[in-house]
């Protein structure tokens, strides 16, 4: 019973990282159309961002946190203001906002992942935090996954409330749903955009910061997650932040399962899998309203 | 002539919770005029969609020259002879006027080779319509109201047994208004078209129709002589609301 | 340009590079290699993505499983059956995945067929470790440099032409339109799932061959490195600073980059991706259209 338990929880706890990425990715497609294939690098900055925080300044990860996701906000909205302003701004059609998005995020990918090459190399870094083992009714876990676990669904469970109960949460649903109405009501793009691109980072970020504490990582640790993003994203359905989350779960389930079954490598294949299935029989998600 | 070309039945379309379509019937025969009118949001266009099959509907059949097109993708419905326009002129901007006429013949024409010959290229359906002159000229630079009658040469390129046309006549003048009936008269007269009309200058249509088939509410309320139609009283309620509709009806 | 002069074109400037290996030394026909290929891919990928304004990423999939097909089956077939052997996989591949996926647009289409690349890269790397207990295969007794040169020649002129075939044939048409209006297009009789497809199926075949060419090149293969999403960058970008819609853009593009690539990418490889993509970010805030907008620019009609 026990080692069921730990399957099940390691498939939750992988969910709970892939809600974080996820949130963030559907935040940024749902509002702006902008398909940010190089989210997982930014992940992968907030990784080695709180490693370098660890290793150098001997400061505890999950307090970090908070510093990981104002860094990676700032750094959002800097991309932003650089990167992709201009596309809305110059775009004849939503179509082309969509694909011109796709190739910056393209051309970032490539340029953030090699830049930590350069700073860092290609070693695996890592450090230690919280490995001791816990258990929870028969079952054991790493200390560490635990904190992980809580924080990722804290997180997404803030973010969610923060999205329904908050005004500018409701500005930003109301931008989603439609946006010329939501400008007639005063609701200001220029401030939005900026403002939630940054908030999609910033969660990357902090899913990055967290793995670190797991994880080893590495320039190259950020392309699956975007992928496993996207399959959540359509599991889930697009603009749907519940759906996000109940897909990450189902996602970090079928995972962890499939995984155990068959054999670790196929993960991508299962997942992959997953996404094909669901894109065939619901082309626009589980949950799209 | 009993056998009907084009016919509908019980036709609905639902979006989620909004009925835009109710259970329409419709029969339009070989080389018929078929004008059809209601009020905004009656769901004229979307029963266009239905038909042309952009639109697959939640319930009802489909049936073109004796075969169920129903659920069929558009190009399948475009094979068997339907064409259309739609209500914001949809050319391809970047081609010119004879090269948008040439894709239909390419296309939907090539596959209806031996229907009327009438017209065998570009030129002769953009001569028919007035528009040799801007033959060559890119179909994003028109002006609206020609790129309406360019979608309209398309829309005979592609060899058409029916011709469906939603709202052709938007923000012409009086006079214009009266061509653009001749013009769609002539369609059918020449070419042997059948034509359903979509128009909101409800009397020059129904002065040129045979027939006229008033949609209200995603449900079709009306369907005959357009004299009749006109004196009908739940088509003068259907308009109530239309300034002057129910008056321009009955002159 | 009329096509039967561009075919002919193709057709010369074919028979003087086929002369190369008897007039230049290995370094420089290595370049010239580099650039045929660079060329073949971004034409190859035009020929789909250019008309229809989809964005594939699948590029890095389809060569990696040409260079699969060699490496299995070098040993088995000769070197030209094994680089059609390879298109065809990758064509077939292509159409499956095509029929599934094809109807997404956008965004969509483009993560997913980024995400193929990792996919195929995951499943080969597992069932070569669980069934043939490899990590990488080793080419033994590899064709000559002068028959890969000239394999690659005739694969980069054969998709060229096709390239130029398609634009004056019905099918491109039919891509034209989709990429204009595709729901237009469908109700003018074009089938377009059938017509993208096929294109997305054609562009996969020259994809496919030139991975199942290039691979006797590297001695040693392994899937980290065939399946590496430079390619499909590398593809992307050369096809969009020639300008997609247009067919020579790309290869005179793919000549500067490969130049680019061959003398920056091995001294300095982080530093020279990372310029990379910053031009590819430039290049799409910028001038969207490649460098070939700028010349049509000029061209078009005023009313």
């Amino acid at each position: 019973m026990g080692f069921w338990l730990e399957l099940a929880a390691s498939g939750l706890i992988t969910g709970g990282i892939y809600a974080v990425v996820a949130l963030g990715l559907n935040l940024q497609y749902g509002l702006m159309r902008i398909m940010n294939i190089s989210h997982g690098e930014f992940l992968m900055l907030g990784a080695y961002l709180t490693w370098l925080a660890h290793t150098t300044l001997q400061v505890n990860p999950l307090l970090f946190m908070p510093a990981v996701a104002l860094a990676m906000f700032v750094l959002g909205i800097v991309v932003y203001r650089l990167c992709f302003q201009r596309i809305a701004r110059t775009a004849p059609s939503v179509e082309v906002i969509e694909a011109r998005s796709l190739l910056v995020g393209f051309g970032l990918m490539f340029l953030v992942q090699n830049l930590v090459y350069l700073q860092w190399g290609a070693d695996l870094r890592g450090y230690s935090f919280l490995t001791e083992t816990v258990e929870i009714s028969g079952a054991r876990f790493p200390a560490n996954r635990l904190a992980v676990f809580g924080f990722a669904v804290a997180a997404s469970l803030a973010l969610l409330a923060f999205l329904r109960w908050t005004l500018f949460g409701k500005a930003v649903r109301a931008m989603m749903q439609s946006p010329t109405g939501a400008q007639l009501v005063g609701i200001d793009t220029a401030v939005l955009h900026p403002v939630v691109f940054g908030a999609g980072l910033a969660l990357a970020g902090v899913a990055g910061g967290l793995l670190s504490m797991v994880y080893e990582i590495s320039p190259s640790m950020g392309e699956p997650y975007t992928i496993s993003a996207l399959i959540v994203i359509t599991l889930g359905g697009l603009g749907s932040a519940i759906g996000s989350l109940v897909g990450a779960f189902i996602l970090g389930l079928v995972e962890a399962f499939g995984m155990h079954f068959t054999s670790p490598s196929l993960k991508m294949l299962l997942s992959y899998g997953v996404l094909v299935a669901v894109l065939l029989a619901r082309p626009r998600g589980l949950f799209a309203r | 002539m009993s056998e009907a070309l084009l016919s509908a039945r019980a036709v609905s379309v639902r979006f989620g919770g909004l009925v835009a379509l109710d259970g329409v019937d419709l029969d339009v025969r070989a080389g018929e005029l078929l004008g059809m009118i209601g009020p905004n949001g009656a769901g004229k266009t979307t029963f266009f969609h239905a038909l042309s099959g952009v639109l697959v509907p939640t319930a009802g059949r489909l049936v073109v020259a004796g075969e169920d097109l129903t659920r069929r993708p558009p190009h399948v419905f475009a094979a068997h002879g339907v064409a259309r326009t739609f209500q914001t002129p949809r050319v391809f901007r970047d081609m010119s006027a004879a090269e948008n006429v040439r894709f239909a013949l390419e296309f939907a024409g090539r596959m209806r080779r031996h229907a009327h010959d009438a017209f065998d290229d570009a030129a002769a359906i953009l001569g028919f319509l007035g528009l040799a002159w801007v033959a060559s000229l890119p179909a994003g630079a028109l002006t609206p109201a020609r790129q309406r009658l360019l979608e309209i040469g398309v829309a005979l390129g592609a060899r058409p047994r029916i011709l469906l046309l939603d709202e052709v006549a938007a923000g012409l003048t009086q006079p214009e208004l009266e061509a653009c009936a001749q013009l769609i008269r002539r369609v059918r007269d020449e070419l042997g078209v059948a034509v359903i009309w979509i128009e909101h200058a409800v009397r020059v249509l129904m002065n040129h129709v045979e027939r006229v088939a008033v949609l209200h509410q995603g449900r079709k309320i009306a369907d005959g002589d357009p004299r009749a139609v006109a004196k009908d009283p739940a088509v003068i309620e259907a308009y109530l609301g239309e300034e002057g509709v129910a008056q321009r009806m009955a002159a | 340009m009329k096509t039967r002069d561009a075919l002919a074109a193709t057709l010369g400037c074919g028979l003087a590079l086929a002369l190369l290996p008897w007039l230049l030394s290995d370094f420089v026909l290595a370049l010239v290699l580099s650039c045929l290929m660079y060329a073949a891919l971004a034409v190859s990928w035009s020929m789909f993505c250019g008309p229809t304004n989809y964005l594939s990423l699948a590029t890095s999939a389809f060569f990696g499983i040409g260079a699969y097909v060699t490496a299995w089956g070098l040993e088995s077939m000769p070197y030209l059956a094994a680089v059609f052997a390879g298109g065809l996989t990758a064509a077939l591949f292509a159409a499956l995945v095509g029929a599934a996926v094809l109807h997404l647009r956008g965004a969509y289409f483009a993560v997913i067929t980024f995400g193929l690349g990792e996919l195929v890269l995951h499943a080969i790397t597992h069932f070569e470790k669980t069934y043939a207990h490899t990590v990488g295969r080793v080419i033994s007794d590899p064709p000559g440099g002068e028959a890969i040169y000239l394999t690659v020649l005739v694969v980069t002129l054969a998709a060229v032409a096709t390239a130029i075939l398609v634009r004056a044939s019905r099918l491109g048409l039919a891509l034209a339109g989709i990429g204009a209006d595709e729901e237009r297009a469908q109700t003018l009789g074009v089938d377009t799932r059938r017509a993208k497809i096929a294109a997305f199926t054609l562009s996969a075949f020259f994809a496919g061959a030139l991975g199942a060419a290039m691979a006797v090149r590297w001695t040693y293969i392994e899937p980290l490195s065939v399946f590496s999403p430079f390619i499909g960058f590398q593809t992307v970008l050369i096809a969009m600073v020639g300008g997609a819609h247009t067919l020579i853009g790309p290869i005179v593009s793919s000549i500067f980059f490969s130049l680019l690539t061959e003398f920056l990418r091995l001294r300095f490889p982080y530093v020279f991706l990372l310029v990379l993509g910053a031009l590819l970010i430039a290049l799409v805030l910028y001038l969207p259209g490649g460098l070939a907008s700028l010349f049509t620019r000029w061209r078009r009609i005023r009313v």
